[in-house]
């Protein structure tokens, strides 16, 4: 946040302004009075073109007899860098009184707020008055009333009793409207997610997505660990954007920490965050192949995907990257033999995706099922708040990357795709492009790599303190928030993945297509079901 | 004599049975190494039948009769139509019967089960799938009949021995312009009535895009054996069609392997070289497959006036 912005926003609402503090460099905190807080967020939305990042609600009753939340904005909106040495996140904090546990819903101003609403509702029992759709989300039916795992008298090892209720689909009724109800089991190997489609023959009139079937209560466990194996923890939140997560939870701890970490350590990260980025986008297009039936597509993108992993493996020890970070920067170091044959084998991969590239998206069958399919207008993207591929391929000029650099991000130069179609096609295309630039990013970073020392020993963290942790993983922005508590554990950990955003957006881009169609728009997002599911 | 016939009937059908489940594995492995996998052994679809026949089967509280009575008239019907074909000699034991319209209309009342089995569990899969097909089938249909119409008139008669012994007379002077027109228009019949890609992906796990393997997801056990085996029989009986019919020389044991081995390999790298159509797509295909034929029977008339 620009000081202009900054003493606007102070004249506009002094009359709400508690508290104000800037606790590490690039995060700006201030607290609100609670009835003050909508027409805030309304402002830095509506007027400063800010969106909204991740919403956390924390029980701080131990410590201030009261609940928290905390709305985190991303400022300048999409589509231009920050100016050095502004405040880029703002968060707005506001207590919630324990004797009513309520807050005012923004969701009517800021659809993007409409599942973190629901999710503190059904974690942490705290109402939003005047939200749309107060359905359970996170917590099914089958969970009781009255048990809120994310409050601390809420014992981890808890087992509620099993009861049972039904969950109330949108239907949509009338003359020849069928409907089909597809999973939560899968014939392929996919999580568990239940899509109930109503249609007219082929055509799709509306789709409800029922995730959340395996809450794993990640973030409540993270409570009870050690920061340092509150690390695995993070690594293990999903298999593809493992990395990424680890990346974040360091990041937050080595702020709260204040530690700088050895500019060797950077570097690295980054090379194995677009390595991470790489396997993933290159399987994600040879995916795509599998929704259109063109299977020779499909086994070259797996066969690439392979080689890409079996690098990781090569270079780390683990497919996925795992082991590798640590708070304070890295675990093991890159020897020159594989920095070189990071650079050969990718040179080699860059040749053979090129090759398949110019295959299958040239097809005309192909590109008869990408083109204009499942299209996101920038409008829905814009309003929930979409990140990563899928807002780039809808018009929307956003990458942690660019916008608010970390790690080794500063040091190289990259373009960011950017696409306005918005459907199947450009959301690939989007993807592809991102392969070539992040083969020149690691050529860039493996060509200039610093030496010295990979990591600074990070004993103990302070408790009571908060920083964010960002990257921008293969599937978009990865948002984590730390509080810390005594004994270097954590109080609160607020993890906002990609897919989580990513989601709703789904089953509004869906009606108007046919039902065959639907694997591939699902493909085209690839979203990840651990991710959100936490 | 009339014995005898019988009997070679029903040797002929044998034949088409076995050969049947290694057709498809042939074109599983070609399909394979087309995508740098090994793929499993030719043999492995007659595992598959032995498999499924000692498993078990779960069938549905909703289904009614239809559901257990349509396995057996798919394979009944598509052993019917077995007899009905010259397969491995130009003369068929019990050609008597029956001629190129009863082959297309058995093979409608196999889709008829076929499709009415799937609505019958009320699964939502396999409704899907059924109404896909019937879409597919009211256009698959005209054109299939309509190629053979085309072959039928030049060789002066419906009967397929008849038709594929005119043909043969022909020798070369059979090559015409309408004769490759009805061929094109004949293999894309072939790729829908199969469903193969473009039309239907067989190898697929996605239940939402599925049509044949949709409408038989609901069966298990025997009565899965008895509906793959009787698809794969329907296959080869196409392939031995587009063999006998376009061509038309050497028809004997020797020489009908290479014929169907060469179709295989047709339809695999066709499988392999272009994506499923979009759904609402595959009627413009068969649409060109019913232009090719009507184009066909034009110059046909054209050339004999």
């Amino acid at each position: 946040m620009t000081d202009t912005y900054f003493n606007e926003l102070t004249t506009q609402f002094s009359y709400a302004f508690l508290d104000s503090e800037t606790p590490v460099p690039d995060e700006l905190y201030i607290t609100v009075k609670p009835e003050a807080c909508v027409g805030i967020c309304r402002y830095l939305y509506e007027k400063c073109g800010a969106s909204l990042v991740s919403m956390v609600g924390s029980d701080e009753r131990p410590l201030n007899g009261g609940f928290r939340l905390y709305y985190f904005f991303s400022l300048p909106g999409h589509g231009s860098s920050v100016p050095q040495g502004s405040r880029s996140f703002v968060n707005l904090q506001m207590k919630v009184d324990e004797r009513h546990p309520e807050f005012t819903s923004i969701t009517p101003y800021m659809p993007a707020a409409h599942w973190y609403e629901r999710e503190i509702q059904d974690l942490l029992g705290l109402k939003p008055v005047g939200h749309p759709d107060p359905r359970r989300l996170v917590l099914h039916e089958n969970w009781p009333k009255g048990f809120y795992p994310l409050r601390k008298d809420f014992d981890y090892k808890t087992q509620p009793p099993r009861t049972s209720e039904d969950f109330e689909m949108k239907r949509v009724e009338g003359e020849g409207v069928f409907e089909i109800p597809v999973g939560p089991v899968h014939a392929g190997i996919i999580e568990p997610g239940h899509f109930r489609f109503s249609s007219v023959g082929e055509k799709i009139l509306n789709l409800e997505a029922r995730l959340f079937y395996k809450h794993k209560g990640t973030e409540k466990l993270a409570e009870i660990l050690p920061f340092t194996k509150g690390l695995f923890l993070a690594e293990r939140i999903c298999g593809v954007c493992s990395f990424s997560h680890a990346t974040s939870y360091c990041q937050a701890l080595e702020k709260i920490a204040n530690i700088q970490i050895p500019e060797r350590a950077h570097y690295l990260r980054t090379i194995f965050l677009e390595l991470e980025r790489l396997y993933n986008h290159v399987g994600d297009v040879g995916n795509i192949c599998a929704g259109t039936g063109l299977l020779v597509g499909n086994a070259q993108g797996m066969l690439l995907k392979e080689k890409l992993m079996e690098l990781n493996e090569a270079i780390t020890g683990n497919r996925y990257l795992r082991g590798m970070n640590t708070v304070g920067g890295l675990r093991r170091d890159l020897s020159e033999e594989k920095r070189i044959l990071i650079l050969s084998t990718l040179r080699q991969i860059q040749k053979e995706f090129k090759a398949l590239i110019d295959v299958i998206m040239f097809l005309s069958t192909q590109r008869d099922r990408l083109e204009t399919t499942g299209i996101l207008s920038q409008q829905v993207a814009r309003d929930l708040g979409v990140v990563g591929v899928a807002a780039r391929a809808s018009g929307l000029d956003s990458d942690l990357r660019r916008d608010h650099p970390y790690a080794a991000y500063d040091k190289v130069s990259f373009k960011v795709p950017l696409r306005t179609e918005g459907d199947v096609s450009a959301r690939v295309w989007i993807r592809i492009e991102e392969v070539f630039e992040s083969i020149r990013i690691i050529e860039q970073l493996l060509d200039t790599l610093p030496s010295g020392d990979i990591r600074v020993e990070v004993k103990e963290i302070p408790p009571y303190k908060y920083a964010l942790g960002y990257t921008e993983s293969p599937r978009g922005a990865n948002i984590h928030w730390i509080m810390t508590a005594p004994d270097s554990r954590l109080y609160r950990y607020k993890i906002r993945s990609a897919s989580y955003v990513n989601w709703p957006a789904v089953p509004l881009v869906v009606p108007g297509n046919i039902v065959p169609d639907f694997p591939l728009i699902n493909k085209s997002f690839n979203l990840c079901y651990s991710c959100t599911d936490l | 004599m009339i014995l005898t016939k019988i009997l070679l009937g029903l040797l002929q059908i044998v034949f088409l049975m076995a050969l049947a489940p290694l057709v498809q594995g042939i074109i599983k492995k070609i399909k394979a190494l087309f995508q740098s996998r090994r793929g499993p052994s030719i043999f492995q679809s007659y595992f598959d039948l032995i498999k499924f026949l000692k498993k078990d089967q779960v069938v549905s509280e909703q289904a009614s009769w239809i559901f257990h009575i349509t396995p057996y008239i798919c394979m009944i019907s598509v052993l019917t139509v077995g007899a009905l074909v010259p397969v491995i000699g130009v003369s068929v034991p019990l050609g008597f019967a029956g001629d190129a319209l009863v082959v297309v209309y058995l093979f409608a009342v196999m889709r008829f089960f076929m499709a009415l089995a799937g609505l019958d569990t009320g699964s939502a899969f396999g409704g899907m799938a059924s109404s896909r097909e019937m879409m597919v089938a009211s256009l698959a249909e005209p054109a299939l009949l309509l190629s053979l119409f085309t072959l039928a008139l030049t060789a002066g008669s419906l009967n397929l021995s008849g038709m594929v012994q005119k043909l043969a007379d022909l020798k070369i002077a059979v090559i015409s312009p309408s004769y490759l027109l009805v061929f094109v228009a004949f293999v894309m019949v072939v790729l829908a009535e199969t469903g193969r890609i473009p039309v239907d992906n067989p190898t697929t796990h996605l239940e939402l895009t599925m049509i044949h393997e949709g409408m038989i997801l609901e069966y298990s056990g025997r009565y899965l054996a008895l509906m793959e085996w009787s698809a794969w029989i329907k296959q080869l009986i196409l392939f031995t069609l587009l063999a006998n019919l376009f061509a038309p020389w050497e028809i004997h044991l020797l020489w009908y392997p290479p014929k169907i081995l060469v179709l295989a390999i047709l339809v695999a790298c066709i499988e392999s070289s272009v994506a499923k159509l979009r759904l609402f797509r595959i009627p413009d295909l068969l649409a060109v497959s019913t232009a090719l034929s009507i184009l066909a029977l034009i110059t046909l008339v054209l050339k004999g006036l």
